[in-house]
């Protein structure tokens, strides 16, 4: 309202005025249910379609196969061409599907049921991923000043199970988060996804073990773990947003890439400095395998926590070591290749 | 198959596929339409909704000085803009909406709004699938771990299956409402506080203290799932014949207590319930009297009594108070014959 009415007479006129736009919002709301509709049908049509073709193309695929073994060198170059066209598609209908609605995954379904949770338009799904990072940021820096109040000011096996807690809540919501952000085309790829499963699990185990001689010895290197891997998690996030952000406006890294906690491809450019904290990290989950390991054999140890703590951080330096190691060694032979080419 | 036909395929397939690309164009288009005219509704509602509010402010003020003729006037529109407030809400059950602070944490801000009736209402049959399959895994896994299994390895896990459930059920709750269910108070509250009671148990250490509760626990455990199996399974049938009947919301849900639609055929539960809320009473006096134990060192006994007692209070309270609201009904309506 412009003004404020103060007599009746002017409640009457802001009344009909406001009638009059009550009119236009019903039409503007009816318009927008029969968009709605129509919307909907096309995204039925849509996924209809996609199906169709992939089940299609699956049954091409095979029968080219069956042809290839019959034919002269000339049609079988016909046939590679074709299959070649092949292979790029399953792309497109992956970036088609991620502005469409669909089923959720297990995961999803069994935490938030079959609400849909695709995001319709870029800028959505980038404000999201954006929102995303920021949550791992915030998160992160909680994390250590949490793990470092805990190693250095407070002593209680109360503040420790709150600081568990914390790290068991923090890793289930990365793995909604991150199930929502496959869901709508973000390519992040097995060990960077099942780790933060692993890691749940950890902290899980760490919660529940009583407090007692074995688990006061391992306390102080476990916060210091944690401390430590705060701090790099902090870095890597921060680099790369920094990193990912240039990348993208050089139109050379997907929109929907994430930052991960650890090395990828990309993060030759400018981040190698991150490699060598990278491996002591996971140097260090191997130390804290072996550590536990030993403990489990003390006669006094009757824990069950100590032996399964010790095989989730073996398992979470495996996998960490070895992808990361996979990037490096990648990143070697693309380089020799590269010098056997000049 | 010959190459000629892989080839007639293949063409067939790519003009589909090019069809396929011209309506996801179409579709990609229409959607930012959509989206458009998503934000040109929701700001058009607030801004009406504003307006409204200050109009009947003002036409309250009027009121106060103006002759009968006027004051039925000013009543009429009063009405009106009371029906107008209604039109809104049932209009923006089917616009995106903001997500809560919790949602917000843990979903961050995708939209969890449902766009349709019978998106919705297939939402709400899903969540009371869930809860009901649920009570029976748990059902069993209390059994197991009373009779069958005796290691605190177990009991963890039991646990940690209390501390998901509750979890799981707060998330699909905060979209239900977000959806339009109107669950009130104590019924979305008390998951949140039996969240943390079960993370308690999680944390309370193998010990001789533990082990007196521990059966107590879990036959508390198995009466409570047997007991809440009992009001989904019935509840269900109950608000399916009473939506048949137009007689309640849609988006209405099952729910741990007793509610006032329940009189019509579940008060054989409510018995069954108040012996729930005794029984959850007699597990805070037993930790009050373990806490007072010469053996006790933990502070997980006290906590869980604490929790305990906050359980039952709210619950006992809320289902005394449906009771007593129906005592007042049936008086008022006895008076009224009389």
């Amino acid at each position: 309202m412009l003004y404020s009415p103060t007599t009746i007479k002017e409640c009457l006129q802001e009344w009909e005025a406001l009638e009059k736009d009550y009119q236009q919002v019903q039409e503007t709301h009816r318009l927008y249910r029969q968009k709605l509709e129509e919307v909907s049908k096309l995204q039925d049509s849509c996924s209809a379609y996609i199906t169709r073709q992939k089940k299609k193309l699956k049954d091409l695929s095979a029968s080219l196969e069956q042809c290839r073994e019959t034919l002269s060198p000339e049609e079988v170059s016909a046939i590679e061409e074709i299959q070649d066209h092949i292979r790029e598609r399953p792309n497109v209908f992956f970036e088609m599907e991620s502005f469409l609605p669909k089923k959720n995954g297990l995961y999803l379904s069994l935490v938030l049921g079959n609400v849909n949770i695709t995001l319709l338009n870029k800028q959505a799904k980038f404000a999201y991923k954006d929102e995303y990072e920021k949550f791992k940021l915030c998160l992160t820096v909680l994390l250590l000043l949490f793990s470092f109040t805990c190693r250095f000011v407070v002593t209680y096996r109360v503040v420790d199970a709150l600081f568990n807690f914390l790290l068991v809540w923090y890793y289930c919501t990365l793995t909604i988060r991150e199930s929502i952000l496959i869901s709508n085309g973000s390519r992040i790829k097995g060990w960077w996804v099942f780790h933060h499963y692993v890691s749940t699990f950890l902290s899980g185990v760490m919660l529940t073990w009583p407090d007692g001689r074995l688990y006061q010895m391992f306390r102080n290197q476990f916060l210091t773990y944690s401390l430590y891997q705060s701090f790099v998690q902090f870095l890597q996030y921060y680099y790369q947003s920094g990193c990912l952000y240039r990348l993208r406006a050089l139109g050379e890294r997907h929109n929907m890439d994430l930052t991960v906690e650890g090395f990828q491809s990309w993060m030759w450019r400018g981040l190698t400095f991150l490699l060598p904290f990278l491996f002591f990290g996971h140097f260090w989950q191997l130390y804290n395998g072996l550590t536990l390991f030993r403990m489990a054999q003390l006669p006094e140890c009757k824990e069950w926590q100590v032996a399964m703590c010790g095989a989730s951080y073996l398992v979470l330096f495996m996998g960490n070591f070895f992808t990361t190691l996979g990037v490096v060694y990648h990143k070697y032979k693309h380089n020799r290749s590269k010098a056997k080419g000049l | 198959m010959s190459l000629q036909r892989c080839q007639a395929e293949w063409e067939e397939i790519d003009q589909e596929y090019r069809q396929l690309q011209e309506t996801h164009k179409v579709y990609r288009h229409k959607l930012d339409e959509l989206t458009n005219l998503q934000t040109l509704c929701s700001n058009s509602v607030s801004k009406q909704r504003k307006s409204l509010r200050d109009l009947n402010y003002n036409l309250l003020r009027c009121l106060k000085t103006s002759d009968p003729k006027e004051s039925e006037q000013i009543k009429a529109i009063q009405t009106q803009i009371k029906e107008k407030q209604h039109v809104f809400f049932d209009m923006e059950a089917y616009l995106p909406k903001k997500n809560g602070l919790y949602l917000n944490l843990v979903l961050g801000n995708v939209n969890v709004t449902l766009l349709s009736n019978q998106a919705k209402f297939a939402y709400k049959d899903e969540y009371e699938k869930f809860k009901l399959y649920m009570t029976i895994i748990l059902l069993l896994g209390a059994i197991s771990s009373r009779f069958i299994l005796n290691y605190r390895v177990t009991d963890e896990i039991f646990n940690f299956l209390l501390v998901w459930y509750y979890c799981t059920l707060t998330i699909r709750e905060s979209i239900l409402i977000n959806n339009g269910s109107r669950i009130k108070g104590w019924w979305v509250s008390h998951h949140y506080v039996s969240t943390f009671l079960s993370g308690v148990m999680l944390t309370w250490p193998d010990g001789v203290v533990y082990q007196m509760f521990r059966n107590q626990f879990l036959d508390f455990s198995i009466y409570q799932s047997f007991v809440q199996f009992l009001q989904y399974y019935y509840q269900s049938g109950c608000l399916y014949r009473l939506r048949a009947l137009g007689e309640r919301n849609q988006l209405d849900l099952t729910v741990e207590g007793f509610q006032s639609w329940m009189w019509r055929g579940l008060t054989f539960l409510l018995p069954f319930l108040f012996f729930g809320h005794f029984w959850q009473l007699y597990n805070a006096v037993s930790l009050f009297e373990l806490a007072s134990h010469k053996d006790c060192k933990e502070w997980q006994v006290l906590m869980l009594a604490l929790t305990f007692l906050v359980l039952f209070l709210g619950n006992f309270l809320t289902t005394l108070k449906v009771v007593h609201q129906k005592f007042q009904k049936n008086k008022g309506k006895l008076g009224k014959k009389e």
